[in-house]
């Protein structure tokens, strides 16, 4: 009964590499956009832009006070009502693009925030102006702060991606929901699925541990 | 060269700066000495606007610093500024240290900053640690390179705000020289420190700041001879025994 | 849009929106102390004496961080059953999410416990207090002033994580959202309205974080 199964599994691997490509896809797309917007958005809250750091303030904690599906839905459904007519991958794309610059956006202003005040005191004393301080001063100093925690974020959007196949977007989950119809073996089907997903996100996690060891070695000795 | 005409400035509702008049000559070394919490060190930054004041003027070389429209790009680069805790960037070589602001500000070329670069490290006694990161460099060494990071921009004038205070004693002699060189060359310098016998050899002037005032300035032999209030008298008793 | 939103509809459905709200309310909560028990549990195997708990620990912890919320309730949902267990949604539910947070939970508590310095341990000894003195009185004390923000971000986490319950067909917050748009065609109305009630439910969280925060600082070393 179960080499039965296993062996319909295994003719429908095809389907399940092809969702796999497509959560790649979609997660791939969403963390380079909200990676950089993300960066836009920190930077900007860090250089105290009067009207923006409170506007900008008040949508990254909406983002982050509400569930993604409930996000997914309402980009989903609502564009359309103002005009935007939108297919599933897109409205996918969109949502995970903005959770990922809001959760990102954070992670760059602790980041920017860690960097001690005098570093930016001995640019300035120099004359370099605030663009220049940030390029060659205080963003490369930055970077070992943000680096692990934005490694372990993009784990958490990846886990989140699986959220889009709610609105029919076939990535690697949808496949197995869809596959779980014909091959009434939940435990099989998911528990694939779920080796699928460990496979990207296991290493992962690794990687952004052992970044953190290595980045907490501090560069100054004593005085800072 | 700098001047200060009825300066004020308050943190909140302290007073720190209370009428300050100063007038700094070129050429000139002026060690700025007094208790901490005296406004020393708020003073000698407000030069460069790392600190606003909120009455009075300060005018560098004519251009009044506090002004909204001061072209503040251009007067830092003829200031150059050494801090206590050295703040040099720990992501790049001294060299690399020393050459960023001539290549961003100055808009040198690599090749012309480094050749300064690698002069005024020399000039410090550091042409070998050029490759070096701060990480790697003794704590004199580091301030030794942040003095040349200042004087690699070819600054009309070198402010020091506690320059010795954070090393450790057996390298603070080595950054008192080089600034005993810069001295003699002609820069204009103006220093807070409580290192008394740099004072005594190479200030044209050493002022006394209590609360905010600036209480009395006076050449060194006058100076520590016969200090005219009691508190900078106070403070000499307090300083001068070890 | 504004203008057609038909706010007499939302206070139509708002008795089923509050029914709704009260049911993620519990549902979140059944799951994160179970969540808590889990948690416990597994951090008591972890850093315990015998390696094959600490393994089979690891394993389960491991496994969870690596695979989304949303495998895992579609493992237990569609999967229970072929091994003969018929478990209600709301189980099935509960289920997920209290071995879903279970984990992060235990890394808590984990860490919690791990960031008392040794000096701690070593004085309570040396005034001679035996295990359960030193864990009631110096240890726990402790940990819990150090965890207790970290496990209210659990449970920010835990309250979205319910809405993934809608797609089991589970009543709660979101589903409600979902019926709106099935039985009205009015989307806008019905995830805004759930959404606003997620918010309350965020801020109120948020601020028992900040008020524990206050009332712990003398942990603050």
């Amino acid at each position: 009964m179960w080499s039965f199964y296993i062996e319909q599994l295994i003719v429908s691997l095809p389907f399940f590499f092809k969702g796999l490509g497509m959560t790649i896809a979609v997660s791939g797309l969403s963390l380079a956009a909200g990676t950089v917007l993300g960066f836009v958005w920190g930077i900007a809250r860090a250089k105290h832009v009067r009207l923006l750091k409170p506007l900008l303030g008040a949508w990254v904690d909406i983002v982050r006070g509400t569930p993604f599906l409930v996000q997914v839905f309402i980009i989903f459904f609502l564009l359309p009502e103002v005009g935007i007519q939108l297919e599933a991958f897109p409205a996918a794309v969109i949502a995970l693009s903005n959770l990922s610059a809001c959760f990102i956006c954070e992670i760059v202003v602790a980041g920017i925030s860690a960097v001690p005040s005098g570093q930016r005191e001995a640019a300035t004393s120099s004359g370099l102006n605030w663009f220049q301080q940030l390029r060659y001063v205080i963003l490369p100093q930055s970077m070992r702060v943000i680096l692990p925690p934005l490694v372990g974020q993009y784990v958490l959007l990846i886990k989140d991606s699986s959220v889009v196949s709610a609105i029919g977007v076939v990535d690697v989950t949808r496949v197995g929901w869809l596959t779980v119809q014909r091959i009434p073996q939940g435990l099989l089907v998911f528990g694939l699925v779920a080796v699928l997903y460990f496979v990207i996100c296991y290493p992962l996690i690794q990687l952004s541990n052992s970044l953190e060891k290595r980045m907490s070695v501090s560069y100054t000795r004593g005085k800072e | 060269m700098i001047e200060f005409k009825d300066v004020h400035k308050w943190f909140g509702e302290l007073h720190v700066l209370k009428g300050i008049n100063l007038k700094i000559d070129p050429a000139e070394v002026l060690v700025v000495c007094g208790p901490s919490g005296s406004g020393k060190s708020t003073l000698i930054r407000c030069i460069n606007r790392l600190e606003r004041i909120q009455k009075g003027e300060i005018l560098v070389d004519t251009m009044k610093v506090h002004d909204s429209k001061a072209n503040m790009t251009k007067l830092r680069a003829e200031i150059g500024f050494v801090f206590q805790q050295f703040n040099l960037y720990p992501h790049m070589t001294a060299l690399g240290n020393v050459t960023l602001a001539p290549m961003k500000v100055r808009k040198l070329s690599k090749k012309e900053a480094e050749d300064r670069g690698r002069e005024v490290l020399e000039k410090v006694g550091l042409g070998d640690r050029i490759g070096h990161y701060p990480a790697q460099l003794s704590g004199g060494q580091q301030q030794r390179v942040a003095i040349a990071r200042g004087l690699c921009m070819r600054p009309k004038i070198m402010l020091f705000d506690e320059p010795t205070s954070a090393l450790d004693p057996e390298m603070i002699n080595e950054v008192l020289e080089v600034m005993r060189n810069l001295a003699h060359e002609g820069m204009t310098m103006v220093v807070v420190t409580h290192e008394m016998g740099f004072a005594r050899e190479v200030a044209h002037r050493v002022g006394f700041m209590d609360f905010g005032e600036l209480m009395e300035i006076a050449p060194p032999g006058e100076f520590f001879t016969h200090p005219k209030s009691d508190r900078t008298k106070l403070f000499l008793s307090k300083i001068l025994t070890h | 849009m504004l203008e057609t939103f038909n706010f007499r509809v939302i206070l139509e459905y708002m008795p089923f929106f509050l029914s709704c709200f009260l049911a993620t309310l519990w549902l979140s909560g059944a799951g994160l102390l179970g969540a808590f028990g889990t948690g416990l549990l597994a951090c008591g195997m972890r850093i315990g004496r015998f390696k094959l708990l600490s393994r089979i620990a690891y394993v389960y912890i491991e496994s969870i961080r690596s695979t989304p919320l949303l495998v895992q309730l579609f493992f237990f949902y569609f999967g229970l059953p072929s091994l003969g267990l018929r478990m209600s949604e709301a189980s099935t539910g509960i289920l997920a999410l209290t071995l879903n947070s279970g984990a992060y939970m235990a890394e808590i508590i984990r860490a919690g416990i791990q960031s008392i310095p040794n000096g701690q341990i070593e004085a309570a000894v040396s005034s001679g207090l035996n295990y359960f003195q030193r864990m009631r009185c110096v240890i726990l004390p402790q940990a819990i002033g150090v965890t207790l923000p970290p496990m209210l971000g659990q449970a920010i986490v835990l309250v979205k994580d319910s809405a993934l319950l809608s797609l089991i067909s589970l009543p709660e917050l979101t589903r409600a959202g979902q019926i709106m748009t099935s039985e009205r065609f009015m989307p806008a109305e019905g995830f805004l309205t759930s959404a606003v009630f997620y918010l309350v439910i965020y801020y109120f969280l948020k601020l028992m974080t900040h008020w524990s925060q206050r009332r712990l600082i003398y942990l603050q070393t």
